[in-house]
């Protein structure tokens, strides 16, 4: 087969309705319907603060087709607890409970609610659709965005300045049943993870890559485009975590140059050769431990 | 709570009673993605006019039956074609910026081997009372003919030869292009209505040009070239100096010639490889000499290739100046040492001949630089090397068509079938609007594969079984696909003989590929430019706004795209745009 069908592996069922608010080309929405197809009706939201607490839509309008609990910034993995919780005291283990959380209320304000669920190991799944900065707020700096990119409060006269923190090993140091990442642009890695973790008990957690036109300044549609890029010059490899030790990469990594998905996108434009030499530089050493984790377990 | 009181205020906790299907977020977009069929680089680079991506896209639902047709439907001998085009189709191939050109000869071949395996044969047409004649049975006047019956002309082929196919059968050696396959596609010609007269010479006594032009509504010339050109060397009329073509007409008429243990062959193109490898069958070492490089040679690459591998010796940068005999016997031939000078009007570079001479010995010259037209036997005056014609094939003359290597046209199989296509379609053109019933307007260039390719029969008929959407005559580059898509996937490459059978007789050298080889080399087609319903478009869609359509393709919900323009991105095959909202 010389070209990839995707088609075949995708559920044609949409949980997700059109209306939504999210900009055009954004990766958010690609994100949310891939999990939702994979997991299925029975499924309970819950979002705390985030680009997607704009998109669902305004009351009384919701734009998923399963309930949904707008919760507050810090809460998204204690308030799932509790749902969780709830369900199972009516008898129904069946549902899946999941967060949907930004990088904002995942790697920052929502860290130590992520943190005790995943100590506790709440069977709950934790999805964080990374855009790589407080975007819906108008472009705040996190700490998932990357070093060196612009942001409102890291202009290109002090672009950030720290590197993206590493959610994924933190949450393995937790030592949960799952933790992997995945990204908008290879749709059917994500299903088969979500799929994957809807089929254990426990903390399950997914740090999902998405692309952001605004935020990262670059044309709509090259959403899934720079997905790619970022899975194939390693700045976003594709791996898989099995209770904390196990360590798999889902995907070929080509270890393309990362210059030209850093050209391509307006947030880094200040960036000079000496400068993305150093990203490239960081990837790299990043690529070799992660090849060593892989190769030898933690 | 009763329902009145509810909707007056919004409860302790807010819970949503619609979806966001209510917000009409297409209102939003400046941008606007549509679907349009474009033409993919081979089918315009094919000079017969072939949809080949239309039928490589059947063979990929497995869909033989209809691939054939589609494919019967521009080229009427597509099991010749894929033994011997030189295939321009896959030079214009999208893949090979990625992992080699699609092998589109060998999948043509393994179809054509297919249609004639069914038998599978046009559906009869009643005839409209138009008569034409064609002179000449070679690919220009078979396919001319063909075209022709299928469009319901009767159709009378006039062929000096005893037996049908021009320089099929007397040019191309059996090993390159069994009889029997060629006889079995002059058969299904015949059957679609075509009556072929062997032995007849017109312009003879049998049959006068007069006669011919008054009992028929319509002529195609296509007698082809025949005339060997002279090397214009003193002695070539020498015992064993002889025209390159006579020789092959008489070994591939069952001949066997004598021409000794040494043989040299003068010319680069096709009729000098075809010598060469013939002579080495007859037995004898057989030398190739050229004027030029390896890289100048008209020649077909792979042919030059095969020669090679069956022990054929090239001497490149040499020209014939004389011979050596022995009484009227030939016993060397004399040779100049020629070196590449400024590019001549082909582009080539020029040879130019140096000081140095040296001496070939050879039993055998065979001499083919090219072959002329005969003009003396034609009915149109002051026709030179080749007879001008427009692009529907019109000469001077009214009602008189020309093509093929009569014509002003590349020397290929594919250009004469291409050729004979655009002459039946001048032709029924011409008929129609003789007899005031025009077909609806169609402009020339709307009728060409991509603007620049051969004429389409199936654009002309006006009856593409194929789902067209929003097509345009655009040809889809390299750039304009998503090759992030496509996974890589070696060609399948064509089996051949093994060398000493290959060189033991006259068996078919290439065997092309086999049936599930053929179909799965189909599957690594791109499809450029005609939406094969890959799902990317919907997959990607951040609105949900891409649904299947009932029948063919997709719809776009224009009420919420938002016009962000991934699946136009995304497309792996270049069959969407995206257009300026409101401007399109």
């Amino acid at each position: 087969m010389s070209q990839l069908m995707i088609a075949d592996q995708v559920p044609g069922d949409e949980l997700m309705a059109s209306g939504h608010l999210a900009c055009p080309g954004c990766g958010a929405p690609m994100a949310m319907r891939m999990v939702l197809k994979a997991l299925g009706p029975k499924t309970v939201v819950v979002m705390p603060a985030c680009c997607w607490s704009i998109i669902a839509g305004p009351w009384p309008q919701s734009s998923l087709g399963v309930p949904l609990y707008h919760t507050a910034f810090e809460t998204g993995a204690a308030v799932a607890s509790g749902v969780k919780a709830a369900l199972e005291m009516r008898g129904d283990r069946q549902t899946t409970v999941m967060v949907w959380a930004g990088d904002g209320g995942t790697f920052d304000i929502g860290l130590q609610a992520l943190s005790g669920a995943a100590e506790r190991n709440e069977d709950i799944i934790y999805c964080c659709y990374d855009n790589e900065a407080y975007m819906n707020t108008g472009i705040q700096r996190s700490s998932a965005t990357p070093w060196g990119a612009w942001t409102t409060t890291t202009p290109a006269a002090h672009p950030e300045s720290n590197a993206k923190k590493d959610i994924l090993a933190i949450l393995a140091a937790h030592r949960i049943p799952y933790a992997a990442t995945a990204s908008v642009a290879y749709p059917v890695d994500l299903l088969e993870k979500v799929r994957k973790a809807k089929a254990i008990r426990g903390t399950r957690f997914l740090h999902i890559l998405s692309p952001c036109p605004p935020g990262w300044k670059y044309e709509d549609d090259a959403t899934v485009e720079l997905g790619r890029m970022a899975v194939q010059t390693r700045v976003f490899p594709l791996l898989e975590v099995e209770d904390g030790v196990t360590w798999r990469f889902t995907a070929e990594h080509a270890g393309d140059a990362v210059e030209p998905y850093l050209r391509r996108q307006g947030r880094f434009r200040h960036l000079t050769a000496d400068q993305i030499e150093g990203v490239q530089a960081s990837v790299d050493a990043r690529w070799a431990a992660l090849e060593r984790r892989v190769a030898n377990g933690t | 709570m009763p329902e009145a009181a509810r909707s007056r205020r919004v409860p302790e906790l807010a819970i949503s009673s619609t979806s966001t299907l209510v917000t009409h977020t297409g209102s939003w977009k400046y941008m606007r993605p549509e679907y349009h069929d474009r033409v993919a680089p081979c089918n315009q680079g094919c000079p017969v006019g072939i949809d080949i991506e239309g039928y490589m896209a059947l063979l990929r639902e497995g869909r033989l039956t209809d691939a054939a047709d589609l494919l019967l439907r521009e080229n009427p001998m597509p099991a010749t074609t894929g033994r011997v085009c030189h295939h321009p189709c896959e030079s214009a191939c999208n893949r090979r910026e990625l992992d080699g050109a699609v092998a589109i000869h060998a999948v043509e071949r393994m179809l054509g081997d297919f249609a004639l395996e069914r038998e599978l044969a046009a559906p009869p047409v009643s005839p409209r009372g138009t008569a034409v004649a064609v002179v000449g049975s070679g690919p220009a006047g078979l396919a001319c003919a063909y075209h022709l019956a299928r469009l319901g002309h009767r159709v009378t082929v006039f062929e000096a030869a005893a037996e049908a196919g021009g320089m099929l059968r007397l040019g191309i050696p059996e090993y390159r292009l069994p009889r029997v396959v060629l006889d079995r596609e002059i058969n299904r010609i015949r059957a679609a209505g075509v009556t072929i007269h062997c032995g007849v010479r017109v312009g003879s006594e049998d049959l006068p040009w007069g006669t011919l032009l008054a009992r028929f509504d319509a002529t195609f010339l296509a007698s082809g070239a025949h005339v060997s050109r002279p090397l214009g060397v003193a002695g070539e009329t020498a015992i064993g100096v002889r025209a390159g073509l006579d020789f092959l007409k008489e070994v591939n008429r069952g001949g066997r010639p004598s021409i000794g243990d040494v043989v040299v062959t003068v010319g680069g193109g096709n009729t000098a490889i075809d010598c060469a490898r013939t002579a080495r069958r007859l037995g004898a070492r057989s030398t190739i000499l050229y004027r030029r490089t390896r890289a100048e040679m008209p020649a077909i690459a792979q042919e030059i290739d095969e020669a090679e591998r069956e022990g054929v010796e090239f001497v490149f940068l040499a020209a014939p100046v004389g011979f050596t005999l022995d009484g009227d016997r030939l016993r060397a031939i004399e040779c100049t040492r020629m070196q590449l000078g400024p590019p001549d009007e082909s582009g080539r570079r020029r040879p130019v001949p140096t000081d140095e001479r040296f001496t070939l010995p050879a039993d055998t010259v065979l001499t083919a630089i090219g072959e002329a037209i005969d003009p003396d036997g034609l009915p149109l005056a002051g026709t030179g090397t080749a007879i001008p014609t427009d692009m529907w094939g019109q000469t001077a003359r009214a009602g008189v068509f020309a093509g093929g290597d009569l014509a002003e046209q590349p020397r290929s199989v594919a250009d004469a079938l291409g050729a004979g296509k655009r002459a039946a379609i001048g032709i029924d053109r011409h008929l129609r609007e003789r007899a005031g019933a025009p077909l609806e307007h169609r402009e020339p260039d709307a009728l060409r594969l991509g603007g620049r390719g051969n004429l389409s029969m199936t654009r002309w008929r006006d009856d593409d079984p194929v789902p067209r959407v929003a097509p345009l005559n655009e040809v889809v580059t390299y750039e304009d696909l998503n090759p992030a898509h496509f996974e890589r996937a070696n060609r399948h490459e064509d089996w051949s003989l093994p060398l000493e059978a290959a060189v033991g007789g006259f068996d078919e050298v290439n065997r092309g590929l086999d049936r599930p080889a053929g179909l799965a080399e189909a599957r690594r087609c791109f499809n450029c430019g005609v939406c094969n319903e890959c799902e990317l478009c919907l997959i990607f869609c951040p609105d949900v706004a891409i649904t299947r359509r009932n029948g063919h393709g997709f719809l776009i919900d224009l009420t919420y795209c938002k016009g962000c323009g991934v699946c136009v991105t995304e497309c792996p095959r270049g069959a969407m745009l995206l257009t300026r909202e409101g401007l399109s």
